[in-house]
């Protein structure tokens, strides 16, 4: 359990899937955030969805050569979310306000979820869960950014609600292909 | 064959487009195609242009790639410890012989295409197969990696030009070293990036963002209201003592401007721990800076060295504005610490540029948009032909300052930016560096010297 918390390390080659009634409501949690995340709902994303505990990293993506020791990332270094619930907040509180430009006049969002795969640990009702996500944004007449990547989720049910205690996210960019990312993922 | 370093010319048409009397700026100097190549050949192949900070590439073979104006171009520590930069294309066939960030300990590059190998010299050390071995009019030892005209580095930033007639870097910063000072010398041991970098791309004119910082803290209270109250809970505030303190000051078009209120940039990173450090930290640099650069350290400020290399005192972040053609821009961003500062604090500034001056930060956030249209709507044929206004602070100029360099009285002004586009019209009116080095733009003394 402490390992699969770790933010830096990877889920591996996970081999516990779920059962069918599991999988179909971690299918539709991810579903339902995504919905949320559609619609802009943030403060009701982290309200209801993520946990106080939460570690949520989106590191960059460096191109290094296939031997270099150092990977195409690395905790500790840069990133574009490397967050707690704090920061989770903060970034939510800006687009509580009127004046998020960026955002106003509002943006078209679609989260698109995909090749979900749920996986049990040691721990009952904590679930391991790999996805893989489009992310259109669309704002003003024809400004479009498009993020594919993949995510490493660990879903944690307390007091009967599932909610989202670790995110991985791993994007296919290495020069981010946009001016910013007013989203979350 | 010999490096070829392209000659400058002279755009007396295009340098017209700043008018001075007037303050105003043409703006087809963001959107024509002609005019942008020009500034590739006036601007970005003569001026000194950031490549690194020492800390990234430490070891013999460390490397990284980077570009200076759009040209591809590899930085390496070589064995006896000094920094060589090349252009990263074969001279063969052209094409790039380094196709990743970054790296350490390399032993050198080798072309895909055919097999061409260099030493992290840029020397030609051997070639695939042995049909050169056996061309007897083969002369390998004539034939490299084309390195930088010249490299160099100040308080552990390295910087480079493709012009062998360019003064040296600290003739190019002139007094503004003592600005450069603030973060780079406040205490001891020096400064380092953390952590890698962030890059982006936003499609606007890369002179958008550069006069940004060299001195538009104006636009702080209206762009970014929204973080301002995400972090601070409420707007930003430059000080009881703004009217005595606060100033821009601008030396051969690179400017900063301050409101020498002590903390007010590191207060927006919205970590306690850190403002408590950059107060101590302050109250210590007294005795190296001074007291003016000592309340400089975290002040709402910010800076751009000419042309494209800009950092936020305080806030940290260090960053380049590639330009990628008249309409984009690729954003290489670093975090820069003093290198004795506990690791809890170093990583509290990679946070804190994370969430504020980062694509995800509640600053940078709101910056990109505005930059793009105010490139994108000079598309316009009629629109392209109104001038934009750069008269703020007309008549503020602070003669009798101490401080090095053009400096003006209130940082709520356009001094330095109407500085900035100054020294991008003696760039492309000037052929020679003599000229570039005592024009409008020139420190008030050395002007006055040359007029003599």
């Amino acid at each position: 359990m402490p390992d699969l918390l770790n933010i830096a390390r990877p889920f591996g080659d996970l081999d516990r899937p779920v059962d069918v009634e599991t999988e179909r409501e971690v299918t539709r949690w991810l579903h339902l955030e995504a919905r949320l995340l559609d619609a802009e709902r943030y403060q009701e994303w982290i309200d209801t969805m993520i946990a106080p505990d939460i570690r949520y990293w989106m590191p960059d993506m460096d191109t290094r050569r296939r031997d270099d020791p150092r990977g195409t990332f690395r905790h500790g270094e840069s990133a574009y979310f490397d967050d707690s619930w704090h920061e989770l907040s903060v970034r939510v509180r800006r687009y509580n306000e009127p004046s998020a430009w960026a955002d106003n006049p509002a943006t078209r969002h679609a989260h698109l979820i995909s090749n979900i795969e749920v996986h049990a640990t040691d721990d009952d009702g904590v679930y391991a869960v790999f996805s893989a996500f489009t992310n259109v944004r669309n704002r003003n007449e024809a400004d479009q950014d498009i993020v594919h990547g993949r995510r490493e989720d660990v879903l944690r049910r307390s007091d009967g609600r599932l909610k989202l205690v670790r995110r991985r996210i791993f994007i296919v960019q290495n020069i981010l292909l946009s001016k910013n990312l007013n989203t979350f993922f | 064959m010999r490096p070829v370093y392209p000659r400058a010319s002279s755009y007396p048409d295009f340098a017209r487009l700043v008018d001075r009397d007037k303050a105003q700026v043409d703006r087809r100097v963001f959107v024509d195609k002609a005019i942008y190549q020009a500034e590739l050949q006036q601007i970005f192949a003569r001026a000194w242009l950031f490549l690194a900070h020492e800390s990234q590439i430490p070891n013999p073979g460390d490397f990284l790639r980077t570009s200076m104006g759009e040209d591809d171009v590899i930085v390496v520590r070589q064995r006896d410890k000094t920094v060589k930069a090349f252009l990263n294309s074969c001279p063969h066939r052209g094409n790039r012989v380094c196709m990743v960030d970054a790296g350490t300990r390399a032993r050198g590059f080798i072309c895909n295409y055919h097999g061409w190998s260099f030493g992290i010299d840029g020397a030609l050390r051997g070639t695939d197969g042995k049909v050169y071995e056996t061309d007897e009019t083969f002369e390998k030892a004539q034939i490299g990696l084309t390195p930088v005209a010249q490299i160099d580095s100040y308080k552990g930033l390295i910087f480079a030009t493709f012009d062998p007639q360019a003064p040296s870097l600290e003739d190019f910063f002139g007094p503004f070293t003592w600005y450069l000072d603030i973060m780079l010398d406040n205490d001891e041991g020096g400064t380092e990036f953390v952590g890698g970098a962030i890059r982006s791309i936003i499609d606007c004119n890369w002179k958008f963002p550069a006069e940004n910082f060299v001195g538009d803290i104006l636009h702080a209270f209206w762009t970014h209201q929204s973080g301002a109250q995400a972090i601070l809970g409420g707007a930003v505030d430059l000080g009881k003592r703004y009217d005595e303190l606060a100033f821009q000051a601008s030396v051969y078009g690179h400017g900063i401007e301050s409101n020498l209120d002590k903390v007010g940039n590191t207060r927006t990173l919205g970590y306690p721990e850190l403002v408590d450090y950059v107060f101590d930290l302050s109250e210590k640099a007294r005795d190296r800076l001074g007291d003016i650069r000592a309340r400089a350290i975290g002040a709402i400020s910010s800076c751009t060295v000419f042309p494209n290399f800009s950092f936020l005192p305080g806030q940290n972040t260090f960053r380049v504005w590639h330009p990628r053609g008249p309409g984009k821009i690729e954003l290489v961003a670093w975090t820069l610490v003093n290198k004795n500062a506990p690791e809890h604090i170093k990583e509290l500034y990679r946070k804190g540029t994370m969430m504020t001056f980062s694509p995800g930060g509640v600053f940078e956030m709101d910056d990109g948009e505005n930059w793009e249209y105010a490139t994108r709507v000079n598309e316009g044929f009629v629109t392209r032909h109104q001038p934009l206004h750069y008269a703020l602070g007309l008549g503020t100029e602070d003669a009798a300052s101490e401080m090095p360099g053009h400096v003006h009285r209130g940082s709520l002004n356009d001094a330095n930016q109407r500085l900035f586009y100054t020294r991008w019209a003696e760039f492309m009116k000037y052929d020679n560096w003599t000229d570039l080095q005592n024009g409008e733009t020139a420190p008030p003394v050395r002007r006055a010297q040359a007029a003599e």
